[in-house]
């Protein structure tokens, strides 16, 4: 796991304690890791993590939706 | 879905006769009613400098007069691509209802209510054209949050009177800084004096919305509505601290700027005056039970 998707798993840990670690592909938004309230602070923590500028016009819930596909859209380039 | 009818008062309906008349005696054509210079003057302040999100922390003084005067643009920008935004959401949710079972009452003013939100969203994504040229992204996810259709059109409703009451804590506070342009205080003043009629029906609404849930929901679900709430009236003011503007304005480090307010804690009073009536309301209704709110 790269360290930028390590720290979006501290990030969404850190508002759960009552879990203690997410599976690449638990489905965050169906579990509610990741809600409408928390989808704009979240997709600023990527924003900073991964450098790139994301358009929340166009970003799709799937893009973000596990932590798998998280790390195939914002880091898969990133050197391990 | 079976929805039972609004527990309505002969209070309600005495509002909204009251609120459909002025809205047709105030109705004017906002597509003629602004004047819209070709631009404005980039080197005052367009929003109050009480409004901005550094004011009250040493941030403010440290951005410096130029940054400040950019950032007020930008911020403005922000304010009203939000009320677009809020708007076109609150629109998708009213048309869902107006003519439905449920909602046979309120639906003649959810016209007056719908024209008029239309037109607000016209001139606020007007002004972001014409003098910003962009309007700031959503930052909504869609995502059905599965509650029962009775707190769902509760949630609906207290949402939109809260962002209304929001607003219009801005709207009020511009259209009387003579400070600022005309078209800047003008584009507030008329916003302020329609959404008072708003603000009143949604006071309104939400109360029997509330009453209505309560007869179907346990004390442990309305904990879970108080606690969903709370961080909606959290998730909206901190969309006000956007780092999109803080870059616009020339920000350093737009994210950092941003948690750094979010942290400051000088910040928390001068927030709660911006949601005062709001929380009030919502304290007096019995929708909060305190008048705590989460960090995030």
């Amino acid at each position: 796991m790269s360290e930028g998707l390590e720290q979006v798993k501290q990030w969404i840990l850190k508002r759960h304690p009552e879990r203690t670690d997410i599976a690449p592909d638990t489905d965050l938004i169906d579990n509610r890791l990741i809600d409408s309230l928390s989808f704009v602070e979240f997709v600023f923590l990527l924003e900073q993590l991964s450098g790139r500028s994301i358009d929340m016009d166009t970003l799709e819930v799937d893009e973000i939706r596990t932590l798998a596909a998280i790390e195939e859209q914002f880091f898969k380039a990133e050197v391990h | 879905m079976a929805v039972a009818a609004l527990p309505v008062t002969d209070r309600f309906h005495e509002v909204l006769d009251r609120l459909s008349s002025k809205s047709i005696e105030d109705y004017y054509n906002p597509y003629l009613r602004f004047d819209w210079p070709d631009r404005l003057d980039e080197n005052r302040m367009w929003m109050s400098p009480d409004l901005l999100t550094p004011y009250g922390t040493p941030h403010f003084d440290e951005l410096g007069e130029e940054t400040l005067i950019r950032l007020s643009k930008w911020e403005s920008i922000n304010f009203y691509s939000l009320n677009v935004h809020g708007i076109r959401e609150l629109l998708l949710e009213v048309v869902a209802r107006i003519h439905m079972p449920g909602f046979e009452v309120p639906s003649d003013f959810f016209h007056h209510f719908i024209g008029e939100e239309n037109e607000h969203m016209w001139f606020f994504a007007e002004f972001c054209r014409r003098y910003g040229d962009k309007i700031y992204s959503s930052t909504a996810m869609r995502a059905g949050a599965g509650w029962e259709p009775e707190v769902e059109n509760f949630l609906v409703f207290a949402r939109v009177l809260f962002f209304e009451e929001l607003v219009d804590h801005y709207n009020s506070r511009m259209a009387r800084d003579d400070s600022l342009c005309d078209t800047i205080r003008q584009v507030n003043r008329i916003h302020h004096q329609d959404e008072s009629r708003h603000i009143a029906f949604g006071r309104e609404l939400v109360s029997l919305l509330f009453t209505r849930m309560c007869e179907v929901v346990d004390e442990s679900r309305r904990a879970e509505v108080e606690a969903y709430l709370k961080r909606y009236v959290v998730y909206s003011i901190n969309s006000l601290y956007n780092p999109h503007v803080y870059r616009d304005a020339g920000v350093p480090d737009p994210l950092a700027l941003r948690n750094a307010l979010l942290a400051d804690e000088r910040r928390r009073p001068i927030e709660r005056t911006v949601i005062r009536k709001p929380l009030s309301f919502f304290r007096k209704t019995g929708i909060f039970t305190d008048d705590a709110l989460p960090t995030v």
